[in-house]
């Protein structure tokens, strides 16, 4: 994955243990600045390494690590030099997940290398979203889990997310959310 | 080919869409403008809501004719829509989208909705944003990086600190075995048993000292000393390195005349300063030649006459040692030679203009000059003239081979060193050398032994509370210009601390060595 997913865990790992605690982390793993540039695209591998090692500094498993990741990544993305882009992706939760494909159009061109996902809205009703995760990764349910509780904690609502259907390069996910803003 | 597209297909391709009929009212429009001009009606005239830039509204349909291209500003909140009017029978397809900026990025007043899935500025725009977005992230890793090279650094720094403290220390207690040693052996030694036993602590002293010199080495800290010694000597003990440095197509003709007569220098410094003449004079001749290293004793101007010139308060009388290094190769311009030991400065692709930069210093720093006299085309001679030892109380001190027992007896030293098994072994070897020997177990202790009487040897240690032993020897040279310096430490002070013509002796010392500093 590219580096700013690194930098993210980090800033995870930052506010949730401490600066020690990732710093201890980058010496187990034998990793410093050149493993968190941002547009590099490193090998898949090294950041399940390093969720791994933050998973069991935060005393999660891997899953649980993922999905806070993924929930955590839609807050940095959100924070940081990605903020305005983020929002021009979308103000509202259905018109988000609809544009995520053209964000990643975007990204896909600034960052040669990386491999992107697809989201479709297959459903899109007020309250009620289907939506279909592609990708050629696998073992990236919970991140993808936490990705969507983590846009539906950005636009305020509340909900319950299900998956309805795992395919070989797919997932289909079920959505029903309220607003709470 | 005729295509028919619904409203719903033309709002998804072009969301801020306009539609007017040939009275010039809104009869379509796309999501885009329903969602940012909520005023725009169906029916309205596009006048109304529009002041279209390019054309003149009431030749509107006069002027327009196939695609053309056209400008709107929203009347009531400036908003600019471009793109092509389409004109057909029923009236006109105005296929415009919204302007796009960075700053609407920021300002959040649109999003993707509003444009088109196939619109290629909207997707270079994000580009352009989401490189921004990098670009900062960027400059935040490379922050990160020097922030992280600077820790390292540090890191380094202070294990070297600390391996240098380290070994100063031990050096110390190294330097109190060995003297307690020798004490032990001058007065037991011929007891074979305890002659034995000395040997096999000097032995281990020596083991250690070795140990220590690596970390000093490993510290990056100097680990010379700095005393008197035969120019000649040193050329003829590396005649085979400096053979190497000038290489197989230059005949180094060596005219050594000095040999009677030395320099207070460090050995490597003196060794790296020919090594950087020789190697400049190599540079010279890429198809070889010849170069003659030659020593002479003079008397007079030490410093270069342009020096003298410059500064002729500094510009120091007395016998010298003058090396003259000259080869026979390209020669230097006047604008060259006039650069020549500037640091950095290199008439060569691939050279740094540290070597006769580095050369001047050290010259300098023991009192001497150096300087380059050239011819272009005939060759360049450097001079490196340094002042012989001991030259400030006589011409004739400075013989290397002066017998110590001539002024045994004569010499009275100062002695300071504020490790009181080290300064009680000192006393009690040069007393038994037949010294007068003033002991002082600190600086303030030296000073006023110095104002109530005067010395021929004011032999310190460096580092020590309070007065430290350089501050000791400046005191001492203002008192009584003649007096010989002679410092210890267990590690090399900084050169600039140093004066032309000080001694300086590494700890852990060597009697024999320190004996014979004191006597030359």
């Amino acid at each position: 994955m590219y580096g700013m997913i690194h930098r993210a865990m980090r800033q995870m790992v930052h506010e949730e243990l401490g600066e020690d605690a990732w710093f201890a982390l980058e010496q187990k793993l034998d990793i410093g600045p050149t493993e968190l540039l941002t547009g590099m695209v490193y090998d898949d591998a090294l950041t399940l390494q390093i969720v791994a090692e933050a998973a069991a500094r935060l005393n999660l498993s891997v899953e649980q690590c993922l999905v806070a990741f993924g929930q955590y990544w839609i807050r940095f993305a959100g924070q940081g030099s990605l903020s305005s882009i983020m929002k021009f992706t979308g103000q509202d939760l259905a018109s988000f997940i609809a544009n995520l494909d053209r964000l990643h159009l975007a990204v896909g061109a600034a960052m040669p290398g990386a491999q992107l996902p697809s989201f479709a809205a297959l459903e899109n009703e007020p309250g009620h979203l289907v939506v279909e995760y592609r990708s050629d990764r696998v073992g990236m349910e919970p991140f993808v889990m936490g990705l969507l509780q983590g846009l539906m904690d950005r636009f305020q609502t509340r909900g319950d997310i299900k998956v309805v259907r795992r395919g070989e390069k797919s997932i289909i996910f079920d959505i029903r959310y309220q607003d709470i803003g | 080919m005729l295509i028919s597209l619904s409203e719903k297909q033309i709002g998804t391709l072009l969301p801020a869409f306009l539609h007017i009929d040939k009275q010039l009212n809104i009869s379509a429009m796309g999501p885009g403008i329903s969602r940012h001009l909520p005023h725009v009606r169906i029916g309205m005239p596009c006048d109304e809501a529009f002041r279209i830039v390019n054309f003149d509204t009431a030749q509107f349909f006069h002027d327009g004719h196939d695609v053309q291209p056209v400008s709107l500003i929203a009347r009531n909140n400036a908003v600019v829509l471009n793109g092509a009017a389409i004109f057909h029978e029923a009236g006109c397809l105005l296929a415009v989208r919204f302007a796009v900026s960075e700053e609407m990025f920021a300002d959040s007043t649109m999003d993707l909705r509003d444009f088109g899935h196939a619109d290629p500025v909207i997707l270079s725009t994000m580009l352009i944003v989401l490189q921004r977005a990098m670009l900062e992230e960027s400059q935040a890793t490379a922050i990160e990086l020097a922030h992280e090279r600077q820790r390292s650094t540090d890191l380094l720094e202070r294990t070297s600190r600390v391996a240098g403290y380290m070994a100063h220390d031990f050096n110390n207690l190294l330097s109190i075995i060995r003297l307690n040693i020798d004490r032990l052996s001058r007065q037991f030694g011929k007891d074979e048993k305890i002659g034995k036993l000395a040997k096999i602590i000097q032995e281990m002293a020596s083991r250690g000292s070795d140990i220590t010199q690596s970390l000093m080495t490993l510290s990056l800290q100097r680990t010379d000393t700095r005393q008197p010694l035969s120019v000649d000597e040193v050329i003829h003990n590396n005649i085979g390195i400096l053979d190497s440095v000038v290489g197989p197509n230059i005949t180094l003709k060596l005219d050594l005349d000095a040999k009677d007569r030395t320099c207070v220098v460090s050995y490597t410094d003196l060794l790296n300063a020919l090594i950087n003449l020789l190697i400049n004079a190599r540079q010279a001749m890429p198809q070889g030649g010849h170069i003659e290293l030659s020593s002479s004793v003079g008397a007079g101007l030490i410093k270069s006459k342009g020096y003298a010139d410059a500064d002729p308060d500094m510009a120091d009388q007395g016998p010298y040692i003058s090396i003259r290094i000259a080869d026979t190769g390209i020669g230097m311009s006047e604008a060259l030679l006039a650069r020549a030991f500037e640091p950095q400065f290199s008439s060569k692709p691939n050279g740094t203009g540290l070597g006769l930069g580095s050369v001047r210093n050290f010259a300098v720093e023991m009192g001497g000059d150096v300087w380059l006299e050239s011819v272009e085309g005939a060759g360049t001679t450097a001079y490196l003239n340094l002042p012989i030892a001991g030259q400030m109380s006589g011409a004739d001190i400075g013989i290397a081979d002066k017998s110590a027992s001539d002024i045994v007896g004569k010499k009275k030293i100062l002695l300071v060193e504020d490790e009181p098994y080290a300064l009680e072994a000192l006393v009690e070897m040069l007393e038994a050398e037949g010294y007068a020997v003033t002991p002082c177990v600190s600086g303030d202790q030296a000073l006023i032994a110095l104002e109530h009487d005067s010395y021929d040897v004011l032999l310190t240690d460096v580092v020590m509370p309070g007065q430290n032993g350089t501050e000791i020897a400046r005191h001492a040279c203002t008192v009584r210009p003649s007096i010989q310096v002679i410092l210890m430490s267990g590690y090399v002070p900084d050169s600039a601390l140093l004066q032309p013509g000080w001694l300086f002796l590494h700890k852990p010392m060597d009697s024999a060595q320190l004996l014979q500093l004191i006597s030359a």
